[in-house]
């Protein structure tokens, strides 16, 4: 099999050693969970829960009318403790629902069991959202809008490149679960009507496709399935770069993969969702990678959402080497957020907390720009950052609109690359609000 | 919780190792054949002269940045680039003060008068060396045969020289003691005639060349575009291609100078226009100039373009047509 690609990109140290060859562990029973409400992209929920009552596992805690909203549900069974405003993963704060576990009658509050391939196309809608799936790998879009789409879809595509450093967990996933995963693909396929799915990883990951295989011929319904091999480049688990490489069309700037007839599910995504239909089971907990060069005992786990990483820890289930840590990081090296400490939930987009050794997390002044166009021929979507760097740097927005800051994926790749450390996909995050407020200004001024 | 303070800062939390100053580096080892070789052919006088110019680059962007109480920037070695590469350019038996006051002008006068390392508009040892070529014409254009020491009873003119001169054959030939043409070729791709301390071997600037191109310090496009188009258009202007590419500084400025990421082009259609324009200029003067050898002002001309062609942008992913406002669509109807 030729592994395919995309333009550009970069080859950070891969680091997944580690961790690659450890099986999943789940997590002792934790004491009590911050489950932060908002955890999907879109509109805010409230909490249906008050202070003070019980819950079990699986009920909703959190819910609210409109299309871009996902339910939330008790990840343990429990006592309400307190509804307060907690530091999240992204740095902000956001209302949380503090849940003490303990003993509650009649055990879990799952759904009935419900047949995906038997059920009406919005019978399985409803169910997607009713057990709160949001994309998984790390935006926390609602995934029953991505499989409601507009347009039609030829393609079903797997995200199963993994490319950011240090993260295993889609990789065990796949080991330890293919007959689950490549359900959740058949699933998403028959959701959306689309003839074809493709899983998509890298050549470093190729030691699993015999077992994707087999679990394709006893779990793929007959579906058009098949496994394509991607070249081990970052970022080739962007979606851009995915589709791009899957099926050689562009997602057209400024729309979506439906446009070019594909959706695209993240492993622990697909995973959940036939969770969700066979074992009727909300997402309340998730499988993520800790790891880095401060963690000397790093692990693939499975913990319920909401469980704070310094519960973790303290579980001695990894350990971390206090006078190295320099960075905690949530999420991957490239794409992840540096936090400032860690007793700071997981939640449902948490694919890794990466605990970074001083060395690791080495941080370098900005130099002068060379012009040696090593971002140039870096950038996942060809946008010129060296160029961009010069138009945001002057305070030329119309510039920077035009280079096409506003396409920008923050790959990071750019910055990854410059020798002269520049902090360009960080000049670009702030580039892009600029501009876009500068158009909303412009468009509320011609009304 | 932590013993220190935890760093915070917007991701990605990971860097390449590859740093302006390894870049550099690079290119020096790049250079060390093509200098060993001139010191081979010129002795100690060799070694001076490149001394002198790395001396008075770094001593001269030092005490510059120090005078404007600016960050010390030596440590990222470009002033030793620049001075390296000026030494490789000049006559070996170019005077050491002269040479010195070359690098002083390519450091302070092209680099740090514009802001420094990346912002200069010009090839800052292309710019010394001009500087010398046009206050020192004498100085800079006299050459030595190597193996013969730097007395002035041994100058002796370079090929191009001879060429532009209209000397016969068999004199051209003789300058480098071959009988016939097989044979003057080879010697030329050798290295064993008079010229620039560092650019006469073509086979060593070639081996510099390639490792930076297998370094991925450089691409092929600007070194393959000037080639290309110097032998190209010197055929057309009724010159020998190949004696075109042998002679000279082509190979060497196709390699070292107009791949030089300050003053090229960025993108790939950007750098073949640069360089098939270098070639073109490069032709030209040779064959109607004044000089016999055009590499020095072929890549200083195109310089001044070379902002102009980083509008020559990439196509972004997922590009759109920008669709017509509209008011025209209206009025085509």
């Amino acid at each position: 099999m030729i592994a395919k690609t995309f333009k550009g990109g970069a080859h950070p140290p891969e680091r997944k050693e580690r961790t690659s060859e450890l099986p999943i562990e789940r997590v002792s029973p934790v004491k009590q969970v911050v489950i932060p409400i908002n955890q999907h992209f879109g509109a805010p929920i409230q909490s249906l829960v008050k202070v003070g009552e019980q819950v079990r596992r699986g009920q909703k805690i959190a819910d609210a009318e409109g299309r871009m909203t996902v339910p939330l549900h008790a990840s343990v069974s429990g006592t309400v403790a307190k509804i307060e405003s907690r530091p999240l993963a992204n740095n902000l704060e956001g209302p949380c629902i503090v849940i003490e576990a303990g003993e509650v009658p009649g055990g879990d509050a799952f759904l009935p069991p419900l047949d995906p391939f038997a059920c009406s196309k919005e019978e399985a809608l409803a169910r997607v959202r009713e057990a709160g799936i949001v994309g998984m790998g790390g935006a926390g879009f609602p995934t029953h809008v991505k499989l409601a789409p507009t347009k039609p879809i030829a393609v079903v595509i797997a995200n199963a490149a993994e490319c950011e450093p240090f993260l295993t967990v889609d990789e065990r996933t796949m080991i330890e679960r293919p007959g689950d995963f490549v359900e959740g693909l058949a699933i998403t396929m028959r959701i959306v009507g689309a003839p074809a799915g493709l899983i998509g990883l890298e050549e470093n990951k190729a030691s699993v496709i015999p077992g994707l295989e087999k679990a394709i011929a006893e779990r793929g319904r007959g579906m058009d399935i098949q496994v394509k091999l991607l070249k081990t480049k970052y970022p080739q688990g962007g979606e851009k770069m995915l589709i791009v490489a899957l099926t050689g069309k562009e997602v057209p700037s400024g729309g979506l993969p439906m446009d070019v007839g594909c959706v695209v599910q993240n492993v622990g995504t697909l995973v959940a969702m036939t969770e969700a239909f066979r074992e009727g089971k909300p997402l309340v907990e998730r499988a993520l990678t800790i790891t880095g060069g401060a963690c000397s005992q790093p692990k693939n786990l499975l913990a319920p959402i909401g469980t704070l990483v310094s519960d973790i820890v303290a579980s001695g289930a990894v350990r971390i080497a206090e006078e190295e840590l320099g960075r905690v990081v949530f999420g991957g090296p490239m794409m992840g957020v540096a936090v400032p400490g860690y007793a700071i939930p997981l939640q449902k987009n948490s694919s890794g907390v990466l605990f970074m050794s001083r060395k690791e997390a080495a941080y370098f002044a900005e130099g002068p720009c060379i012009r040696c166009g090593r971002c140039m021929r870096a950038c996942s979507c060809k946008l010129s950052p060296a160029l961009l760097n010069g138009a945001l740097k002057s305070g030329n927005l119309d510039e920077a609109e035009a280079i096409g800051v506003l396409d920008c994926v923050e790959c990071g790749t750019c910055s990854f690359v410059c020798p002269a450390h520049i902090q360009l996909v960080q000049r670009f995050r702030v580039g892009k609000q600029l501009v876009r407020a500068k158009k909303q200004k412009e468009a509320k001024n011609a009304r | 919780m932590p013993a220190k303070p935890l760093l915070l800062s917007s991701s990605p939390h990971l860097f390449s190792a590859v740093t302006t100053r390894r870049i550099m580096l690079a290119v020096v080892l790049a250079l060390l054949p093509a200098t060993v070789f001139g010191v081979y052919l010129y002795g100690s006088r060799g070694l001076f002269l490149v001394a002198a110019t790395i001396a008075a680059a770094v001593a001269s962007e030092w005490l510059f940045r120090l005078a404007l109480k600016r960050e010390p920037s030596v440590g990222d070695c470009s002033a030793l680039v620049t001075g390296l590469l000026l030494a490789l350019t000049l006559p070996p038996s170019t005077p050491l003060w002269m040479a010195a006051l070359g690098a002083v002008m390519a450091i302070v006068v092209a680099k740090e008068f514009f802001g420094g390392l990346g912002a200069n508009p010009f090839n800052p040892a292309l710019i010394g060396r001009a500087f010398l070529l046009m206050s020192f014409p004498a100085a800079m254009t006299s050459w030595h045969r190597p193996f013969a020491g730097i007395v002035d009873a041994a100058s002796s003119a370079t090929p191009l020289n001879l060429v532009k001169q209209g000397a016969p054959l068999a004199e051209l030939f003789a300058s480098v003691g071959a009988q016939d043409q097989g044979s003057f070729y080879w010697q030329l791709f050798l290295g064993n005639r008079s010229g620039s301390l560092g650019e006469s071997s073509i086979l060593l600037v070639l081996a510099g060349g390639l490792l930076l191109l297998a370094l991925g310090v450089i691409q092929l496009w600007i070194p393959l575009t000037v080639l290309g188009s110097t032998a190209l258009f010197s055929w057309l202007l009724g010159m020998d291609p190949l004696f075109a590419l042998l002679s000279g500084g082509v190979v060497f400025g196709a390699f070292f100078m107009a791949t030089d990421y300050a003053t090229s082009p960025l993108t790939t259609k950007g750098k073949l226009i640069y360089g098939l324009a270098i070639g073109l200029v490069i032709a030209l003067i040779r064959k109607l100039g004044g000089f016999p050898e055009g590499v020095t002002y072929g890549i200083l001309v195109m310089n001044m373009i070379s902002p102009f062609l980083d509008r020559l942008r990439m196509k972004k992913y997922g590009y759109v047509a920008p669709k017509k406002p509209a008011a025209a669509k209206e009025a085509a109807k």
